[in-house]
């Protein structure tokens, strides 16, 4: 049996050492002496602290299950106190909520009061100390912050607010003296600057307040005397006053004007109103003049208002102006040569930016190889969005059945950085039409961004005074007035109505009647027309092809002067020129694979014009040249117009291919399966590796008469040729074909396969030297042979084995499991870092619910209670008042009792 | 009987749908016109044989109104079926030993007349117009049930050396006979099993003798529609004429595959043309296989063909591949004539994509030699030169597929010359491609000593994907191989659609546009400005072209 509390505690002070044998004096004294005993104090104090917690078990609460053993958990183990002592958070929340929610509770529907905004005042955070250094640091900084150049107050503000104490200034610095100096001074300064009055006022009032009699007394000592001579800091400080006096009445005359200005200006639209002739409407009555039934005093406010407002003005006036920007030095005047630089540089980079488009920029290919990568993860796990994953189309193939436009990985880098200038054809192309020629190409090339808007501005003006067109196209003769084009046409929404609008225009007249709607159409002139010129620019590429499908040739100048309007609408209209172009060629591969109309090659061949063929991948130049590519690789080769037209496409491609040099199967395969047919005879082995189609009819050069010569092929040849003249078109398309080799030649010199791919043409070109008819001349077939040949020997010369595969050597996949060194159960370690973050999160946000919801609970009760003890409070508060009530009427009441007894007992005395 | 009265209903059902359809010839238009009269004069005939013997003579008169083959009447035609059918099942047309001389006398014209009936049925099957051929065909197989269920002794007789070799070589060569054969295959062939034997053996023994190019079209026709190859276990019990239960070789499953196989291959060693030869090939795996027991006997035909080169032996590969891996064929060269099938035209041929799934069958084996691989890689690389992109796209693929199972071939991208002597004569002199082209064996091209520089000029396609693709063979090779599969059939107008798309839609990216306008694109357009000589953009097209 455990000894009894009293034995217990008796034992546990004395261990403690809080009793123990008496000190003697001696002791006692050195201890004092030493100050061991206010350590020994303290001391006593803890102990005795922890024999009271010790002997009191309900202060401390233990956790609910006693732990036998030491042991690591996912969540206990690392938890170092145990022993909770609810009491004291109970009193601590207790003791929190008193403060802060009761004060609001009882404050509740209750208006008014002060609220202290001092610094740090009701910052619980903070030491008294703290509170004071951040209020002086505060103060300082004001001091020190350098206010706007324009603020005239700026001084004066710096002396009206200082932290004071009784009108002492609390700024160090010899504030004191001169302080109370300058203070003393105000007043003699009062009736020399009235202006600052009203500033000083207050200051002044606050120190005769604090300062009391004596100060005032002092005052009005001096301003009896006769005045004295005015110290240096005194007149500088009336010349400064000055200054700003008329400084203010400067601006008060300004704004004056402003006012005036202002008036006249909203009388503007009523004049305008009657200049048109249309009576103005009746004003509103303005609000009745009733003041008189006012607060006198509020009605001097308010006819106060407009001074007020004034000064109100003055103030936002200030403010702007510290806001307004300081002048800048301009950019000089450019000297010829510079300008001739800047743009030679702009042309550079706009190479640059071709060529690394050209190369299929890099940063696509890394995209690429992600994209790989990440479909390969695909292959392995995610089979939801994809069942069956498909490698052709990491490699952007895909079946006919889906569309999607453009491929991510092969896509242009992003172009904004190109200039688009608004107008490029000049207001004179139609002089330029005119076989003038006198034009300037400069102003083809678009300014540089700086320059831009000028231009623009140019154009605009340009496009406005069309008489100048006028003056342009008078220059020519009386032909503009003969004509009789209209100044003016709508712009079209359709073909159709393009073609009605051009019905009575000669086809000369086009060019001029597309540069009028232009400029009338002129983004600049009216929002809508952007999108105008947008559908307008679509209509001329349809246009294009419409005309040179027509059976009467139109001239090629016409043509040639609708795609440069085309290619300058592109700039300002990429989208709309894009598509309409990127439909005919849609509209051609379903409709006419294999029969191109003269229209369709018309545009393949502004292609080439308006857009950069050099494009890794272009969103139209890409389709072009598949449809090149298709028609050479497919077409029929029965007809000399056939032929001429798959010549017409194989010279385009080489065109496309000028500066990237890429290489086609279908050209090679076309041209010398071409000349195999065209030549006087047939092969008689294979000459290489090229498909062989031959045409129904022989289409084979027939060695007739000497008189026939080459000549250069004419874009309409592709119709056929005339009758009679089928040798002289053979000849030529051979000739053609034979220079294409040779351009090609030269175009892939450079390819590794040169071998392969020219084996075959030397071949060919050799069969066709040696069946050539002696008549003929061969001088083209020999050089372009010889030429072929030494490019031959070259390749041979240049050829080394391949060395593709200078990587890095793969490392071996590691197959050893993730192991962490120090695995501590509390940590979480996801690899996958979103989902981690995510469940942090909410493992955050349910605890802080949980506490949130705790704390609300403990609120409530709270205030319950509270709200019980006001009740109580309130209850006894009546309970004693009645009872207050009661005693005294009992009082009463008892006396007059009392007095009835006695009369009663009288009264039966009496008897 | 039962029978009869269904073949009179039946009958008539025909007729009044033949009254329905718009007449095809002037004459059976006139016989429907008097309708009435000529089928009551029909039916009083038809009656009166059936009532007496003496009225037998009305048989003669009917068959002398059936009219000539091309433009048969064939109500007269349907009554006379009837009135044998009657007779047959009846008895009139057996002869019994004891029967009298007379008796035996009318039963022998009876026969006779039987016959001649007949033989005007597959007249009309052979000449008549497509609805008559249909009717003739049905009229003379329910004859033929007649008789090998009636009479007696004709049971197989009917079907091997009788009336149904006449309607088989009847059906066969019936002009414009195709929608006939259909109904023979459907209606009869294909339902019923003994007709299918016998239809199997009639054919073979036709076939066997030379027949002309049409003919044997018909025939393939026939049995290349009879595509329901029987299982080993099937219970044979559908059949057409009764009798036929009795005969032990219908019954026999191996006797019906032998007959196909016999049919087949009395066709195969028909003198086929070039057309029907590959049009043969290219049902040989779903279709004849099947019905061989010894597909060895298809050997000597599939490696002609195969021999035959061009399509053809592209054609022959699947089946020659079958009988490899399946019974066992030993095929000495294969692989040297499968090199040899690598041509000019493979890759614009239409039958490539079926090539390259055989050719990912043969070349998938990691024993073979890599010489030979790299013969096949190399060879593949010179075609894909002249190749179209939708080519380009398998082969690159293909060739990285074998690269991988055959890392020793990958010497052909990456060789690095250490040798000091053979690198001097490399600076000094370049190289030749040591692959030979002209080899035929495969082994001994020097392919695997040469590099793969073709493909290398690939990455510079036009097409940026085709570029793409070539790319891959210079990259590391992490992927374990490409599905070929996916790569097959592409077109350029797929691939035009994929990159135009079918209708309109918004670009991700702005399409960049050529910074400047040029001068000039057709004309000489202030051409002495440049000094007269043309050097912008589209120069070339200009110099090439005359544009006026």
């Amino acid at each position: 049996m455990p000894p009894s509390q009293l034995k217990q505690l008796k034992s546990s002070l004395r261990d403690s050492g809080v009793v123990g044998p008496q000190k003697s004096k001696k002791q006692k004294r050195q201890n004092a002496k030493t100050g061991a005993g206010g350590q020994e104090r303290i001391r006593r104090n803890a102990a005795l602290e922890a024999i009271r917690d010790r002997f009191n078990p309900f202060e401390i609460k233990t956790a609910a299950s006693r732990s036998k053993f030491d042991v690591t958990t996912r969540d206990g183990g690392s938890k170092t106190d145990k022993n909770h002592r609810p009491g004291v958070t109970k009193s601590l929340g207790e003791v929190r909520r008193r403060e802060t929610l009761l004060r609001e509770m009882n404050r509740k529907n209750k208006v008014g009061g002060v609220i202290d905004r001092r610094i740090g005042e009701n910052d619980p955070t903070m030491t008294p100390e703290e509170r004071a250094a951040e209020r002086f640091a505060r103060e300082s900084e004001r001091r020190l912050r350098k206010e706007s150049m324009f603020n005239l107050e700026e001084d004066d503000d710096e002396e009206e607010f200082q932290l004071t104490h009784k009108g002492q200034s609390l700024s160090f610095e010899d504030g004191v003296n001169l302080e109370d100096y300058s203070d003393k001074d105000m007043g003699l300064d009062e009736e020399d600057s009235d202006s600052e009055l009203p500033h000083k006022r207050k200051r002044v009032f606050e120190d005769e307040d604090d300062m009391g009699g004596a100060a005032d007394g002092e005052d009005e000592g001096e301003e009896g005397l006769p005045e004295r001579k005015k110290s240096k800091h005194e007149v500088m400080k009336e010349v400064i006053a000055k200054s700003k006096f008329h400084k203010l009445e400067r601006q008060q005359a300004k704004e004056d004007d402003d006012d005036l200005r202002e008036e006249l200006d909203k009388d503007l639209p009523d004049l305008f109103d009657m200049l048109r002739g249309v009576k103005p409407p009746p004003k509103p009555e303005p609000p009745k003049d009733d003041l008189g039934g006012m607060n006198p005093e509020r009605a001097a406010w308010i006819e106060e208002g407009p001074g007020k407002d004034t000064e109100k003005e003055y103030d936002q006036r200030l403010r702007q102006m510290t806001f307004d920007q300081r002048s800048k030095p301009t950019d000089r005047t450019k000297t010829e040569e510079e300008k001739i630089e800047e743009e030679a540089q702009r042309l550079k980079k706009l190479e640059e930016e071709r060529l690394r488009r050209m190369r299929g920029e890099e940063s696509s290919e890394d995209e690429e190889s992600a994209k790989e990568d990440g479909s390969d993860v695909d292959d392995m796990g995610d089979s939801d969005n994809e069942s069956v994953f498909d490698d052709a189309k990491a490699f952007g193939f895909q079946m006919s059945t889906d569309q999607t436009t453009s491929r991510p990985e092969l896509a242009v880098e992003d172009e904004d950085d190109f200039i688009i200038d608004d107008d490029l054809v000049e207001t004179r192309s139609d002089v330029d039409l005119s076989l003038d020629g006198s034009d300037d190409e400069a102003s083809f090339v678009e300014d540089s961004e700086g320059e831009e808007e000028d231009a623009q501005e140019d154009e605009h003006i340009n496009g406005l005074t069309i008489p100048e067109g006028e003056s342009a196209t008078t220059a020519n003769g009386a032909q503009t007035a003969a004509d009789g084009l209209a100044y003016t046409y709508p712009c079209p929404s359709d073909h159709e109505e393009f073609l009605d609008i051009i019905k009575n225009v000669a086809v000369g007249d086009l060019p001029t009647v597309v540069q009028r709607i232009r400029a009338l159409h002129h983004p600049r002139l009216a929002s809508a027309n952007k999108s105008k010129l947008g559908r307008f620019s679509a209509i001329l590429v349809q246009h294009v092809a419409y005309m040179a499908n027509q059976p009467e040739h139109p001239p090629f100048a016409v043509l040639e002067n609708i795609l440069r309007h085309v290619h300058s609408l592109a700039k300002s209209h990429p989208e709309e020129v894009s598509q309409a172009f990127r439909r005919h060629l849609r509209q051609m591969s379903t409709e006419r694979p294999l029969n191109p109309l003269p229209g369709d090659l018309v545009i393949l061949t502004g292609v080439f014009a308006i857009f950069p063929t050099s494009d890794h991948f272009h969103a139209i130049a890409t389709p072009a040249h598949l449809t090149l590519a298709r028609y050479l690789g497919q077409s029929t080769v029965n007809s000399l117009a056939e032929i001429s037209t798959g010549t017409y496409a194989a010279s385009l491609f080489l065109q496309y291919q000028a500066i990237s040099k890429r290489y086609m199967p279908e050209f090679i395969n076309y041209v010398l399966n071409a000349l195999c047919i065209l030549c006087p005879k047939e092969p008689t082995t294979s000459l290489g590796a090229f498909p062989t189609r031959s045409p129904e009819t022989s289409l084979r050069l027939k060695a007739t008469k000497s008189t026939v010569a080459p000549r250069t092929l004419r874009f309409w040849d592709i119709t056929g040729p005339a009758a009679g003249a089928e040798e002289e078109l053979k000849l030529s398309l051979i000739t053609t074909l034979v220079k294409l080799l040779d351009t090609a030649s030269d175009l892939w010199s450079d390819k590794s396969a040169f071998t392969e791919i020219f084996t075959p043409v030397h071949a060919v070109l050799t069969h066709l030297v040696k069946t050539w008819p002696a008549k003929l001349s061969k001088t083209t077939l020999q050089a372009t042979l010889n030429k072929v040949s030494t490019h031959l020997s070259q390749a041979r010369l240049h050829r080394r084995p391949l060395e593709l595969h200078h990587h890095k050597p793969l490392a071996i996949k590691s197959a050893i499991p993730k192991f962490e060194e120090s695995f501590n159960p509390d940590k979480h370690y996801d690899p996958n870092r979103e989902r981690a973050e995510l469940n942090k999160v909410k493992a955050e946000y349910k605890r802080e619910k949980k506490g949130a919801m705790r704390e609300l609970r403990k609120d409530a009760n709270f205030v319950a209670r509270e709200q019980l003890r006001q009740k109580k409070e309130r209850d006894a508060e009546y309970e004693r008042k009645y009872k207050r009530l009661v005693a005294e009427v009992q009082n009463e009441e008892g006396r007059e009792a009392n007095a009835y007894e006695r009369e009663k007992r009288l009264r039966q005395g009496k008897r | 009987m039962p029978s009869l009265v269904d073949g009179t209903s039946s009958s008539k059902k025909r007729k009044s749908v033949k009254n329905a359809t718009a007449p095809s010839s002037k004459r059976r238009a006139v016989a429907e016109t008097d309708g009435p009269d000529a089928m009551d004069d029909l039916l009083r005939l038809e009656e009166q044989i059936s009532e007496s013997r003496k009225h037998y003579n009305n048989i003669a008169t009917l068959i002398s109104r059936l009219g000539a083959d091309e433009d048969p009447n064939l109500a007269v035609a349907v009554s006379l079926c009837r009135v044998f059918s009657r007779l047959i099942a009846s008895g009139h047309m057996t002869e019994a030993s004891h029967s009298a001389e007379n008796e035996k006398i009318v039963v022998a014209w009876l026969r006779e007349r039987c016959r001649e009936y007949q033989r005007s049925l597959a007249g009309i099957i052979r000449k008549g117009d497509a609805s008559s051929q249909i009717t003739a065909l049905t009229l003379a197989m329910r004859l033929l049930n007649e008789r090998a269920t009636h009479l007696h002794g004709e049971d197989i007789q009917v079907w091997i050396s009788g009336f149904f070799k006449n309607i088989v070589e009847a059906v066969v060569e019936a002009k414009d006979g195709q929608a006939l054969r259909a109904e023979f295959v459907e209606k009869f062939a294909k339902q019923y099993e003994d007709v299918r034997y016998y239809t199997f053996t009639q054919i073979a023994e036709y076939a066997s003798t030379e027949r002309d190019e049409e003919t044997l079209d018909a025939i393939t026709a026939i049995i290349s529609a009879i595509d329901t190859v029987p299982e080993p276990q099937h219970k044979f019990q559908n059949f057409y004429s009764k009798a036929s239960k009795a005969n032990k070789k219908v019954l026999s499953f191996n006797a019906h595959k032998k007959a196909a196989q016999d049919a087949w291959l009395a066709v195969l060693r028909g003198n086929i043309s070039q057309s029907q030869r590959k049009s043969l090939l290219r049902i040989m795996a779903h279709t004849i296989e099947p019905w061989f027991s010894r597909p060895e006997l298809l050997m000597d035909f599939l490696t002609d063909s195969y021999n035959f080169g061009g399509a053809t032996s592209l054609l022959a590969l699947s089946g020659l591949f079958y009988l490899i891996q399946e019974k066992n064929l030993d095929y000495p060269q294969f692989y040297q004539k499968l090199y040899s099938l690598l041509d000019a035209d493979l890759l614009h041929s239409k039958h490539r994509s079926r090539f390259f799934r055989l050719m990912n069958t043969f070349l998938a084996s990691t024993h073979l030699p890599a010489a030979l691989i790299a013969s096949f890689i190399k060879r593949l690389a010179r075609l894909a030169l002249n190749a179209p992109p939708t080519a380009i796209v398998v082969i690159v693929p293909f060739i990285y597929n074998l690269f991988k199972n055959h890392p020793t071939c990958t010497f052909m991208l990456h060789r690095e010359t250490r040798d000091p002597a053979r690198k001097a004569s490399l600076e000094a002199d370049g190289m030749d491609d040591p692959f030979d082209p002209a080899q035929k064996d495969p082994l001994l091209t020097a392919a695997i000593d040469s590099s793969l520089w073709e493909i290398h000029s690939l990455q510079h396609h036009y097409h940026p994907n085709v570029a793409a693709i070539a790319r891959i063979l210079a990259e590391q090779f992490t992927k374990q191989w490409y599905n070929i599969e996916d790569f097959l059939d592409y077109t350029y107008q797929g691939m035009m659609v994929g990159e135009l798309g079918t209708e309109e839609k918004p670009f991700k990216r702005v399409p960049v546009v050529e910074y400047q306008i040029p001068k000039r694109i057709f004309t000489d357009r202030l051409l002495q400005e440049d000094g007269g000589v043309d050097t912008a953009q589209g120069s070339f097209m200009r110099g090439l072209w005359d544009f006026a």
